[in-house]
């Protein structure tokens, strides 16, 4: 039986140790700020790209990796008879799915690929990644595997906070929470993901209640689900200090076992959310 | 006199709208808070107008067509919580004389005296005494006895009136509020005069009566005009008429006409409908109409050109405010598209409020006037423009509240009202809107909202009093904490601070203040770098609001 191999893109905001304590392949999307173009965590890290959109004027975009790049990581990881794991961002939000997709029928058809479209992004692809690779270790099946995936994918819920809705808007990710623009007042929109895009899930003044909120969310979440084991995860936009709080009320709240993980998020994800934003990801294993 | 018989039913009913109306004033200067904006004379004389109105269109000498005609007109006419009140005194006067033939005797007068106000106390929720209930209660009782000494009907109205004087008298002993404001309850004058008219109409000499009501033919002018502010109109023509008949049924007119144009109303009072419809075929709508009865009152009026003289001359016109006029605009809707489940009105005064609260999704904006107290016909006919299913109203003023209430019930559609007492508690109300929700979970959800924030209102006093322990004179500046006095100063700013002072605590994390319409953007961002430097925990913003009257209407949550 050959191996199993764990991959993903640049958008699972996966911490640089865990990925390589875990061998897993990140698959980096492309960032253009005009026609400089960057790979997404290879030579564009998360506190380069915040530190140059301050100065730019020219608004990022990102743009998928293509099927040639996939095909390109598969092939050098595994060989015939290996099973890959690709778990990737939501397919309503990016076409990295799409291209993944491709790739698997352009390699050796000797080597099997799950593809898995997240309907997530940031850790929300992150987490279940890493979920992923540590039962690969355990020498876990890739059909055990595919389905703790599922597991957790199924149970997650996300819901984040931005400082301002245009990123999302101005890169047509803003979903079903267009109805919240306009708005002429300073709402901190609670926004969550529904059925891969992103949607509104409360309005709130001012980010203080807006962070509170998030706080009383976890406490629902942990009601709704009683008896079982919860873990979390929370990404940020260049704003360690108010993630920092949360990560250290959630395990309470939520009465984890576990730490909660933090991660940046990177320019993939940063470019849609815009600086400021944190995400708080919540689930059951 | 012994009897009123239909003639002089219809001029005591005249004469005592127009005494009202000559009384307002004195009425509105009764007010325990010395704001600008709390108009209960006002108020009860436009919702009377309203119905005498009606009497004077439609009026022939029948007693009972008379008397529902004032509960109609009185109903659909009623603004602020007095004109309602007053409104369901109508009701319960008429219901008292719904037996009566062709004259009404001490005894019938006494009745419907006393059935008009077990009306008032069954409409409100939580009855005070020392208003204006205790003081139609005591004049009941009054008449009750002369008429069970053998009064006749001018006797009778003459006790009810002493009652109703003694009874005024007495409600600052009752509600302290009153006397250390050192007047009598406001909405207590205002049945006084009422009564007073009616003796009037009884009593005149003829050539007296003549002059009384010959002033009433000028319609009491309106300082500023309620409007209901939307898009303009697709459809063309105001169509308004009357269909006589009997057994007409409203709902198949509305259903026939829907299609026909829109901002459809439909009234009926037995064997009269009220029509009034926009449409582009206004033959069709009156082919159809005519097969059921008589037409009559027949107006059409091309809206488009009205728009267009209309908005040259806004600012100096003093337009009528009732059914019959065409300056109300209402959405485009009906017939054009699939209605959306729940549709929301809301009653603000201020063109920046009104972007505001339309960028958070209200479909239709009740502009109050001076005294921001739109009747009840204006909020059915706001919740009928809306091209929705189910309509939530945002009153945003605790005098507006029980008119909403009533529109409720008066409005075909269901509809809430979310009773929001404030513009920030409106707006706060709809941080938990949402579209795909029912009815009952938004209103409470809604409902819990608003409770999240504190409002703040800075105005000036429009006379000298005391309020606990503030002594204020006339034009100073007051600061109302949650509507109640809570601060007096020399500048608004001064007094905005001095208000947020106390408004203010640990748990609050935004602070929003609405400039209005006196004040400019540099005044209020000064106030905002003040508030941000003594506040540092907070968030604070501002907008431009636009209000009238109030320079500042400040929230903090």
């Amino acid at each position: 039986m050959g191996q199993i191999h764990v991959v993903t893109d640049s958008g699972s905001d996966l911490p640089v140790k865990l990925r390589e304590e875990l061998g897993i392949q990140v698959v980096p999307l492309t960032v253009r700020f005009g026609d400089e173009v960057f790979k997404d965590g290879v030579d564009l890290t998360a506190a380069e790209f915040y530190a140059r959109l301050k100065q730019e004027t020219r608004m990022p975009s990102t743009s998928q990796p293509s099927p040639a790049e996939f095909v390109e990581v598969y092939e050098r990881i595994a060989k015939p008879g290996d099973t890959i794991i690709s778990i990737h961002l939501s397919s309503k939000m990016s076409g990295t799915y799409q291209s993944a997709m491709l790739a698997t029928t352009m390699i050796d058809p000797k080597i099997t690929v799950h593809v898995v479209d997240s309907r997530a992004a940031s850790l929300g692809i992150g987490v279940p990644t890493i979920a992923a690779a540590k039962a690969a270790q355990a020498g876990k099946s890739a059909e055990e595997i595919l389905t703790e995936v599922e597991g957790i994918l199924d149970s997650l819920r996300v819901y984040f906070v931005v400082d301002t809705l245009e990123y999302l808007q101005r890169n047509g990710r803003i979903g079903l929470a267009s109805a919240l623009v306009g708005t002429l007042l300073n709402i901190k929109p609670v926004l969550t993901l529904v059925d891969g895009q992103v949607a509104p899930f409360e309005k709130i003044r001012g980010r203080a209640k807006a962070f509170k909120r998030l706080r009383e969310l976890g406490a629902e979440f942990r009601e709704r689900n009683p008896g079982k084991q919860l873990k979390a995860a929370i990404s940020h936009a260049d704003n360690q200090t108010e993630a920092d709080a949360l990560a250290e009320a959630l395990p309470e709240i939520l009465d984890l076992q576990d730490e909660v993980v933090v991660g940046e998020i990177g320019a993939t994800i940063g470019v849609h959310a815009g600086p400021g934003t944190v995400a708080v990801f919540l689930y059951c294993v | 006199m012994d009897v009123i018989n239909g003639f002089a039913f219809k001029n005591m009913l005249l004469a005592a709208a127009r005494h009202l109306d000559q009384q307002k004033d004195k009425i509105n200067a009764l007010n325990v808070f010395p704001v600008p904006d709390g108009d209960t004379g006002t108020n009860m004389s436009l919702t009377l107008s309203a119905a005498t109105k009606e009497l004077e269109q439609f009026g022939n000498g029948e007693i009972r067509r008379l008397a529902s005609l004032l509960t109609r007109g009185s109903l659909m006419g009623a603004r602020g919580n007095s004109g309602v009140i007053l409104s369901q005194f109508f009701r319960g006067f008429s219901d008292g004389l719904a037996h009566v033939q062709e004259e009404i005797t001490g005894e019938d007068l006494a009745h419907a005296l006393a059935t008009a106000s077990q009306t008032t106390y069954r409409a409100v929720m939580k009855p005070v005494e020392g208003t204006m209930l205790t003081v139609a209660r005591v004049a009941a009782e009054h008449a009750a006895q002369a008429a069970a000494q053998g009064a006749g009907a001018l006797e009778v109205l003459q006790a009810a009136l002493d009652g109703a004087r003694q009874a005024l008298a007495d409600t600052p002993n009752i509600l302290p509020v009153l006397k250390q404001a050192g007047v009598v309850d406001a909405g207590g004058q205002g049945l006084v005069c009422l009564f007073e008219g009616f003796l009037m109409g009884l009593t005149a000499a003829p050539e007296e009566l003549e002059e009384l009501l010959a002033e009433m033919a000028a319609p009491p002018a309106v300082e500023a005009v309620p409007q209901v502010e939307q898009e303009v109109s697709v459809n063309k023509y105001c169509t308004e008429f009357i269909i006589l008949g009997s057994g007409i049924d409203p709902h198949q007119v509305r259903g026939e006409l829907e299609s026909k144009g829109d901002s459809l109303l439909v009234v009926s009072d037995g064997d009269v409908v009220k029509v009034h419809i926009h449409t582009d075929h206004p033959g069709q709508v009156l082919e159809f109409c005519g097969a059921l009865g008589e037409l009559t009152e027949i107006a059409i009026d091309n809206m488009r050109l009205q728009n267009q003289e209309f908005a040259s001359h806004e600012e100096s016109h003093h337009l009528d405010y009732s059914v019959g006029n065409n300056v109300i605009d209402f959405p485009v809707n009906s017939g054009q598209s699939e209605p959306k489940p729940i549709g929301i009105v809301a009653v603000v005064s201020g063109d920046g409020l009104a972007e505001i609260f339309k960028s958070l999704g209200v479909d239709c904006i009740v502009t109050g006037g001076q005294t921001m107290n739109p009747s009840t016909e204006e909020l059915v006919r706001a919740i009928d423009s809306v091209n929705a299913e189910q309509v939530i109203i945002l009153p945003n003023n605790k005098n507006v509240i029980f008119s909403a209430q009533q529109a409720k019930e008066l409005a075909e559609k269901p509809v809430g009202v979310v009773p929001t007492r404030s513009v920030p508690q409106g707006i706060a109300a709809l941080m938990y809107f949402v579209a795909e929700d029912s009815l009952e979970d938004n209103l409470a959800a809604m409902e819990e909202g608003m409770r999240e924030v504190k409002t703040g209102e800075i105005t000036y006093a429009v006379r000298s009093t005391v309020a606990g322990d503030l002594h204020i004179e006339e034009r100073d500046i007051i600061g109302l904490a949650e509507g109640k006095i809570a601060v007096v100063g020399a500048t608004p700013a001064s007094v905005a601070q001095d208000l947020l002072r106390k408004m203010v605590d640990e748990d609050s994390s935004v602070i929003s203040i609405y400039y209005g319409a006196d004040l400019d953007e540099a005044a209020a961002q000064e106030l905002t770098e003040l508030i941000s430097a003594e506040f540092p925990e907070c968030e604070v913003e501002v907008y431009a609001g636009g209000q009238p009257l109030y320079y500042y209407i400040v929230s903090v949550e």
